[in-house]
């Protein structure tokens, strides 16, 4: 088997005869090259832990307090979705419940099953899991859908007593626990799936 | 799974243990900002209302002094289905309201003759207030009074009980006049014990409860007196509040020299003034400071 090494920035292709080449810089960039992104495991697990502890203020602390024609309310996540059920706007609903509570804990479990798919070294699924994590890669950019509301209500709705808006601590919590779970997807190594594979692929070859 | 490693298969490295600050610093800053925001939670007490018209969870709020110190976080009915009891989360630096002798009660708009009073709740919604207790234990139950104290805003002062024959116009909250300024209020009314006439008990504040001797005169100045004769008509009224809900006026003799008056003093209401009696030019001094000033609306300091 002929196996290849690609440098990260130029995608130069050099004989894999590592770990001769390993955090060496390539010869035609100079960028160190690197059979794996060092450590995608732990980053990972690192910031999806991050994430995780995030996700419970953000879940537990209102995000955000209205006042309009007087009334003033305060509201989490949750009773902010199930205020908007409660006025039927139950379409509303559904998509803040999905993009704010649903997506967040999908994309950590998603992570978790990547990571441990990696950790056990598990050949079975590694197609599935792929496709898992280019989901999960393209969801993380629509979880801030709250946040952005927030910021933007906030600097749009300020008629003193008729309708204020102002945030709350838990979106910034759930801001940090959004940014945390993009870099442990950005930190993965998508590439540490199919390792096993080869290993077996490789096994295969030298074993008869 | 134990496969034999291949030689040309790159180990991952031994962690790397900085990476791991970041859900340490996540979890200190999560754990601290839900801390936080209990530390800034006081207590919560309950309060029993006969009517729970209007007060909502999570919407409802106390109010004292004219500032949220609480949220009503629950309403519900009590055991026997006769009350409502609406428990409500203080704020911290409100938790001296929990005390067994604070009054707390119900604001709804509410529009009479003696003027129109909380007004702002039809926006806002119903509202609860409070008026702390000065000393009691710290208490947690409290039943809420049926209707707003009359002494809510002037905690000063000094109660007389008057005698009529009817009780004609004089409602609660009725205004009390000297030299037709508003000194006072009617605070309540009932029969006598032997139900041969009203008792009208008013409250005048500090310093005008100096203005009454035992030899001060008061009358029914209610309403609009009017006189036709041979000369022209003479049309008399106070203020436009007390033609509406009725009211009452003093006098005190010029010359008086009587001790003010013990608390079972009973005083007579006539029905209208002698012409003497607005006559009467006492000096009697009182220590009103510059704040006491009645302004009319228009004067008042634009905000």
């Amino acid at each position: 088997m002929d196996r290849t090494l690609h440098c990260h920035a130029c995608t130069l292709a050099l004989p894999e005869a590592a770990p001769a080449y390993e955090a060496t810089p390539c010869p035609r960039c100079g960028t160190p090259l690197r059979r794996r992104q060092p450590h995608a495991v732990e980053r990972s697990a690192a910031f999806a832990l991050a994430g995780l502890f995030m996700l419970v203020p953000a879940n537990v602390l209102p995000v955000v307090s209205t006042i309009l024609m007087g009334q003033a309310r305060t509201d989490t996540i949750f009773s902010s979705a199930l205020a908007l059920y409660r006025d039927g706007l139950w379409g509303i609903a559904l998509i803040v419940f999905t993009a704010s509570i649903l997506v967040p804990l999908l994309k950590l479990v998603s992570l978790g099953c990547l990571l441990h798919a990696v950790r056990t070294r598990s050949a079975r699924r590694s197609r599935g899991l792929t496709k898992l994590y280019a989901f999960v890669k393209f969801i993380g950019r629509w979880s801030m859908l709250d946040v952005f509301l927030v910021a933007f209500l906030t600097g749009a709705v300020q008629f003193g007593s008729l309708a204020t808006v102002r945030p709350e601590p838990g979106v910034i919590a759930f801001a940090a626990a959004v940014v945390l779970t993009v870099f442990a997807t950005e930190s993965f190594d998508p590439r540490l799936l199919w390792d096993a594979n080869i290993d077996l692929a490789h096994d295969r070859a030298i074993t008869p | 799974m134990s496969h034999p490693p291949a030689p040309t298969i790159v180990r991952h490295r031994r962690s790397l243990p900085l990476i791991w600050v970041v859900p340490l610093v996540a979890f200190l800053v999560g754990g601290w900002l839900i801390a936080r925001s209990y530390r800034e939670r006081g207590p919560e007490i309950t309060i029993r209302f006969q009517n729970g018209a209007g007060i909502e969870e999570g919407k409802t709020i106390l109010e004292h002094k004219g500032v949220a110190v609480g949220t009503v976080e629950n309403v519900q009915l009590d055991e026997k289905h006769d009350s409502v009891l609406v428990k409500v989360r203080l704020v911290k630096n409100a938790a001296y309201l929990a005390r067994a002798d604070s009054e707390f009660w119900l604001v709804r708009p509410e529009i009479g003759f003696s003027g129109i009073k909380g007004l702002d709740t039809l926006f806002t919604g119903a509202r609860l207030k409070v008026r702390p207790g000065t000393g009691g234990q710290p208490a947690t139950e409290f039943t809420a009074l049926r209707r707003a104290p009359l002494l809510e805003t002037s905690g000063r002062g000094r109660s007389f009980v008057l005698r009529a024959d009817r009780l004609g116009a004089l409602n609660s909250g009725a205004p009390v006049f000297f030299r037709e300024i508003k000194v006072g209020f009617i605070e309540a009314h009932r029969l006598t014990p032997d139900a041969d006439g009203v008792l009208v008990r008013i409250r005048i504040r500090t310093p005008y409860d100096q203005l009454v001797h035992a030899d001060t005169k008061f009358w029914n100045s209610g309403g609009v007196s009017v006189k036709v004769g041979l000369l022209g008509a003479e049309l008399r009224s106070n203020s436009l509040e007390s033609l509406v809900t009725g009211g009452i006026s003093f006098a005190t003799p010029s010359a008086s020299n009587s001790a003010p008056v013990t608390d079972d003093t009973e005083f007579l209401i006539a029905d209208e003034a002698d012409k003497e009696w607005l006559k009467w030019k006492p000096k009697i001094p009182i220590q009103e400071s510059v704040e006491d000033w009645e302004t009319t609306p228009e004067a008042e300091p634009s905000r």
